[in-house]
């Protein structure tokens, strides 16, 4: 059985319910608390999510709220709803409610303005810090003109396409809310067999049961990449999965890529793992090659759609994948469960299994055709925001592989510290910066001291909270501009500066960022008379990196619970200030 | 198929859907005499049916079951 969320199989409906029978609970390193309120009755969809979200390590604690009773538990702020005080709410609506509602209106044209007006004004009676996870509408099936029925505005297919429409626009207009595409996965599966009307006049259920899984799988699949679970690399073999053939023996010429034979499959393969990159995954190669074999269709073939630039690491040798993968991973500096492996060979793809069981490997089918299907089947690539930081981050870690090769000319790190020419600034938030902010709490869990994870009402928030001073912290250097890589929000009061949270790329380890903010902090400490600055480590399954931050600072350790958590403080007066390497540095706040 | 047959399969769906190795099913059980036998479980018990015998239960059907005989009658008729 698979032990990720992205694995495709394993999503039989009672193979499910008999996982969620035996959950384990204690052992899962996160607890997620989601609020399900839904127009459709929801028991039976209860443990599916809990036994998916549980694959991911990840304690789903759920407020099922009564059948059909959205707004009751929204608009209340004394409902049940509001006291489980949710980090997400779920509001999946049901196209059969819609078409009751659609049949009785007296106004069919203003009908989508109207539903969707509902829906927005749900969004705003919950608090912002709370993200919210919208269902829109499954196209019903009937169709009283025909094919004529998009022609005519107040038909049902016309006026439930608009209600999905508007419900986009209104959520990329909305800071805190995501969409589920129920409609998406139903026409995936062919809306015919994902319907079940004798089970909704039965049971009021929204599906076939069997399809019911998938359902639970889109919802789960939001909540962790809101919670910073998610593909950030593909890993990719290069002969049979990016051309046909093996380049090694084939030659340029004799490698299949372009418009004959499974030429074709390869470059529409390429076309969508370029589109991949666009939205911010970083491509790697990890190939059984020579280097300079590996490369030449990158710099020579016609019909690559791939080139050198596209790919942030490019691993080509004879040693086995597993290592290879490793060599990347610390390349990289994320989790190996942020990487999926793409590779033809069912033997490279076992031997991955076997030895990095965190890696993400999707089954590919034997025809390069299928490759595609095959991807998006597997649910890699969920994502809870998108921005211009995402555009730039392949590219960024591109510049960063050329970085660890300047690195080796060097004897000793201080040299190589100032040669970078690193340009910082640490500034209070703005309101530019919330989407990317929202972000980086999202994606970062190593160097992540608290895991506070801020939706963008709750970041927006904080820059009036006259007891809090959130900051940013940017960096470029001569290869190359990082944006903005760390976040620190402290709280300060009369006797004391606390850390409330800090977290950092980890794209930026051993720069000295952390030395840097550590003695502005301290100088803002000694400014304010502040008798001591006050710090918390939280522990979770991934951020034992940051374990000893603080006792690398010379904090005093004040107290340690038994789950790992502990607190730190140290007087300004007792704080060395640490050596900088900046160029050039720019503090506001 | 014959109805011992059916109810030996029933059981091995009960036993399964119901979390209990020990339950035996007779033709007059009832959802009174099994505990974790209610409306959300009834629904998971019939898709268990379905498939298991190949067969898709109308609403009419579903509702109209008393005991496990009527279900028992159903899949005679209609996996014949």
């Amino acid at each position: 059985m698979s032990k990720t969320p992205h694995g495709g199989t394993g999503l039989d409906y009672f193979a499910l319910v008999e996982e969620a029978r035996r959950l384990p609970g204690a052992a899962l390193d996160r607890t997620v608390r989601l609020a399900v309120v839904a127009e459709f009755s929801t028991p039976h969809l209860l443990p599916l999510l809990r036994a998916l979200a549980a694959r991911a390590g990840v304690l789903l604690e759920i407020y099922q709220a009564d059948y059909d009773s959205i707004e009751a538990e929204i608009l209340d702020a004394s409902s049940g709803l509001h006291a489980f005080a949710p980090r997400y709410v779920a509001i999946l609506p049901a196209a059969e409610k819609l078409k009751v509602k659609f049949y009785r209106s007296e106004d069919r044209l203003g009908f989508a303005a109207q539903m969707v007006a509902r829906f927005t004004w749900l969004w705003a009676a919950m608090n912002s810090g709370v993200t919210i996870i919208q269902g829109n509408f499954v196209q019903p099936s009937e169709r009283a003109f025909g094919h004529f029925e998009l022609k005519v505005p107040e038909s049902m297919g016309a006026v439930v396409a608009a209600v999905n429409a508007g419900l986009a626009a209104a959520a990329r207009a909305a800071n805190n809310v995501l969409l589920c595409d129920v409609d998406h996965i139903a026409a995936e599966i062919g809306r015919a067999s994902w319907a079940d009307e004798a089970l909704w006049s039965l049971a009021k259920l929204p599906c076939r049961l069997d399809h019911l899984p998938l359902l639970a799988q889109a919802v789960v699949g939001i909540v962790l990449a809101a919670e910073g679970r998610m593909i950030k690399c593909l890993a990719l073999d290069l002969d049979n999965t990016l051309w046909g053939g093996v380049i090694g023996d084939d030659g340029l010429a004799g490698i299949a890529l372009g418009e004959f034979d499974e030429g074709e499959a390869f470059v529409a393969f390429q076309h969508f793992l370029k589109d991949l990159k666009n939205r911010g995954i970083i491509l790697a190669v990890v190939s059984k090659n020579d280097m300079a074999n590996a490369r030449l269709p990158f710099q020579k073939h016609p019909h690559m759609v791939l080139r050198e630039d596209d790919v942030a690491v490019f691993i080509a040798n004879w040693d086995n994948k597993a290592d290879n993968l490793r060599r990347l991973q610390a390349t990289l500096n994320i989790g190996f469960d942020a990487i999926a492996f793409i590779d033809d060979n069912p033997f490279e793809r076992d031997l991955v299994r076997q030895f990095l069981p965190d890696v993400v490997v999707p089954e590919l089918p034997e025809d390069p055709a299928l490759y595609i299907r095959a991807l998006n089947a597997a649910h890699l690539f969920e994502t809870a925001s998108y921005s211009q930081a995402d555009r730039e981050r392949p590219k960024q870690y591109r510049v960063e592989a050329q970085r660890e090769l300047a690195k080796v000319a060097f004897t000793n790190i201080e040299d190589y510290l100032a040669s970078l020419g690193m340009k910082i600034a640490v500034e209070r938030f703005t309101p530019f910066q919330v989407p990317r902010i929202v972000q980086l709490m999202q994606r970062s869990n190593q160097f992540n001291l608290t895991t506070q994870r801020l939706g963008a009402g709750a970041v927006a928030a904080l820059m009036h909270d006259a007891k809090c001073l959130p900051l940013t912290v940017t960096l470029s250097d001569k290869f190359g501009d990082y944006g903005l890589i760390s976040v620190v929000i402290l709280r300060l009061s009369e006797a004391e500066i606390e850390i409330e949270s800090y977290l950092m790329s980890c794209r930026v380890l051993k720069r000295g960022v952390e030395d840097f903010v550590m003695n502005e902090i301290f100088t803002l400490a000694a400014a304010r008379g502040a008798k001591r600055v006050v710090g918390r480590y939280l522990k979770t399954a991934k951020n034992a990196m940051v374990e000893n931050f603080y006792q690398n600072f010379g904090f005093q350790k004040d107290y340690e619970w038994s789950n790992g958590d502990s607190t730190w403080s140290l007087a300004p007066a007792a704080y060395a200030p640490r050596p900088v390497f900046m160029a050039d540095s720019r503090v506001t706040f | 198929m014959q109805q011992d047959e059916i109810l030996a399969r029933l059981t091995e769906i009960f036993r399964k859907t119901f979390d209990d190795d020990r339950l035996t099913v007779t033709h007059d059980m009832t959802a009174a005499d099994v505990e974790a036998w209610d409306s959300l479980s009834h629904i998971n018990l019939i898709l268990a049916v379905e498939r298991a015998f190949e067969i898709r239960l109308t609403t009419r059907e579903v509702r109209a079951m008393k005991n496990v005989g009527d279900f028992v009658g159903l899949i005679a008729k209609k996996a014949a």
